[in-house]
């Protein structure tokens, strides 16, 4: 982990955004606490000055310097000061406080400073002129005052350092612990990108949004591992079904070229040549179909179809061909329709490529079921058969572009079907199983509630 | 004679084109491009126009149909397209196409389509009945006879022989047949047209005539009187 990474990492960032943030609100709210404070204290000390006055002025020059000199007996000390003055600024009784330099206002408090053994003090006070001449002064230390202002602003400032350094420490752990979350992301990632298609990204299960993200990211993965295995495998499987036409292709046309037959022969020759090029394309064509159905650029085009009507199409459509082979083609079901969003011709296309299958897989005598369901599990058609069934190890491959079970490799077919109508049935949202039917096979095409 | 315009910008495509269209015995005239089949559309003189879907430039298969059918132009048309996506065959049949086929096409496949086509403009639209030798059917109480015997088809058998005789003395492909009395639109490949047709078969022709309906090997179907 380098450290000289740690500003860039967004969680750092974010962790020093909210730091400043708070600290702003911090800062804001003590300054309004401050000045609040301040003036609290300042409108109680100015109430009690005024009040005094307003007591001291009932008595006369004489009563009042009697007072004052009972009071300076009494309270000697010089936090509240009474003291008169005489024109000269010399104490004439009351407390020992020094005059102030001078007088902004009378009978309005003001602030001033006196030395008091050798030490600079503040005050405030309220002057009034008596009709002596004298000056009676009532003051209040604001010593109280300056030193409840020292612990707060010490309070402010403890109180910001450990701000500060708890939101630091704070987003240095939460950065950290993201660079390090990053670099065991960025290494599975760049091992995954040097090939190793199986790896993974890390994730630490606590379903946060890193791994939440992670998973998604992982799903992808797996979605990717699967095609590329997928496209591996139809390209196995292409360049081995087309080997085969194409050398009987070549071959045909070679013995000709030798041969040098009569005018009939090549003329078979070519007839030949052309059913075999006409497979090919075949191949080819249902190949382009499936990728295009896979696509789902279809989607675009889809509307509201009745499943139900498209099912009994395709049965009727079958019909005479099981008939053909004596078997027994029957379809049941409660629901009258099933409306659902899609593509007519694809669903058809997909129930037919299902019927097309138990017909030919299914021996003389038997019988193809075709059933439309609704259920709290979902609603669509299944096709059942008792035919030779598909052994559960092959059920995964035969969804496979070009995968043929052994048994069926004696029946004409390209291998394609089934992969066409997985392709379709995904392209619907709907799921398509394959299971036992005890015996034979039943192929299910459901689309879940809401799915 | 009559005559084709296939509007083309793939020279190779064109020259197949025109010649698979020409073996059939249509003159066929080519335009490479949308606007110089524009204009040739335009001036008349076709019965109808095989045009491609994707062209080059600013005028498409799609923009020059458009065009054609505001002025007015009602001549028949056939799209051609390498797009298969079934809202691609909505949208050309709603600009004004009157048929659409997929590349690569088929020729036994263009030339019955542009059959049928031109068979549709010179057909009368009010008919109440049909009739193919002694083969009749009609249009109204859906009641078919072969020489004045009642014939008991199925719905489906119906229309496959209705669609049938609409187009005797035509060849009519599967896939026209399955578009057309099926009413659904993918390359279907299995046999079952042709287990349709053979029960067709079995209904119409009395024992020991030769069929009515002929199968064209590695084509479909024609419907001809009985010899």
């Amino acid at each position: 982990m380098r450290l000289r990474e740690l500003p860039r990492t967004t969680s750092f960032r974010l962790a020093l955004f909210f730091l400043l943030l708070f600290g702003g609100a911090s800062v804001t709210l003590f300054g309004v606490l401050y000045v609040q404070m301040q003036g609290f204290l300042v409108a109680r000390t100015d109430e009690w000055l005024l009040r005094e006055r307003v007591d001291l002025s009932r008595f006369s020059p004489e009563e009042l310097r009697t007072r004052l000199q009972a009071r300076a007996l009494v309270d000697p000390s010089l936090e509240r000061a009474m003291a008169i003055f005489d024109p000269a600024g010399r104490r004439l009784d009351g407390t020992a406080l020094p005059a102030p330099a001078t007088i902004p206002a009378w009978d309005t408090p003001f602030d001033f400073a006196v030395a008091l053994n050798g030490k600079r003090e503040q005050y405030r006070g309220i002057a009034r002129r008596l009709e002596t001449g004298d000056t009676l002064l009532i003051a209040q230390g604001l010593h109280e005052t300056d030193e409840f202002n020292e612990a707060l602003v010490r309070a402010m400032l403890i109180g910001g350092i450990l701000t500060v350094v708890l939101g630091l420490g704070g987003a240095v752990f939460v950065g950290v612990g993201a660079v390090r979350r990053l670099d065991a992301v960025t290494l599975a990632i760049r091992k995954i990108v040097a090939g190793d298609l199986s790896n993974r990204l890390p994730t630490r299960g606590t379903s946060d949004d890193v791994d939440r993200l992670v998973h998604v990211v992982n799903g992808m993965l797996e979605e990717i591992d699967r095609l590329m295995r997928e496209v591996k495998g139809v390209c196995d499987n292409i360049a081995h079904d087309l080997r085969t036409p194409l050398t009987r292709l070549l071959g045909g046309l070679e013995r000709v070229r030798r041969h040098d037959p009569p005018k009939e022969a090549y003329g078979l020759a070519v007839d030949d040549a052309i059913t075999e090029t006409k497979g090919i394309l075949k191949t080819f064509a249902a190949l382009l179909r499936i990728s295009e159905v896979e696509d789902g650029a279809r989607r675009s085009g889809f509307v509201s179809v009745d499943l139900a009507a498209i099912v009994q199409d395709a049965v009727d459509f079958y019909e005479p061909l099981a008939d053909e082979k004596q078997l027994a083609l029957s379809l049941s079901g409660q629901p009258v329709s099933l409306p659902l969003m899609g593509d007519a011709s694809l669903l058809f296309e997909a129930v037919g490529n299902l019927l097309d299958n138990a017909i030919k897989f299914t021996p003389p005598g038997g019988h193809v079921r075709v059933e439309l369901f609704v259920s709290a599990a979902g609603r669509g058609v299944s096709v059942a058969d008792d035919g030779p069934g598909i052994p559960p190890a092959e059920r995964e491959a035969v969804l496979r572009r070009f995968y043929r079970t052994e048994k069926s490799r004696s029946t004409p077919g390209s291998g394609l079907g089934l992969s066409l109508v997985a392709g379709i049935a995904g392209l619907h949202g709907m799921a398509l199983t394959l299971a036992d039917n005890d015996p034979g096979c039943r192929i299910t095409l459901a689309k879940m509630p809401d799915a | 004679m009559t005559r084709m315009l296939v509007v083309e910008d793939d020279t190779i495509t064109a020259q197949e084109l025109r010649a698979a269209l020409e073996d059939h015995g249509f003159e066929v005239d080519h335009a490479q491009d949308g606007k110089a089949g524009l204009l040739k559309a335009a001036a008349g003189g076709y019965d109808a126009i095989i045009l491609d879907r994707m062209l080059p430039g600013e005028l498409d298969g799609l923009g020059v149909l458009s065009t054609l059918r505001a002025v007015g132009v009602e001549v028949p048309v056939l799209i051609v397209s390498a797009l298969s996506a079934v809202d691609e065959r909505v949208r050309g049949l709603k600009a004004g196409g009157d048929d659409y086929l997929v590349k690569p096409v088929e020729f036994v496949e263009l030339t019955a389509r542009v059959e049928a086509l031109l068979r549709r403009r010179t057909a009368p639209t009010r008919v109440s009945r049909l009739q193919v030798g002694d083969l009749e059917l009609d249009l109204i109480t859906h009641r078919v006879t072969r020489a004045g015997r009642a014939l008991d088809l199925l719905p489906r058998e119906y229309e496959l022989l209705e669609y049938l005789m609409r187009q005797a003395g035509q060849v009519v492909t599967r896939t026209m047949l399955f578009e057309q009395v099926w009413k659904y639109h993918y390359p279907e490949s299995s046999n079952v047209i042709d287990v349709h047709i053979s029960k067709l078969r079995r209904k119409i022709d009395p024992e020991g005539a030769s069929p009515m309906i002929q199968t064209i090997r590695g084509a479909g179907y024609i419907l001809n009187a009985a010899s």
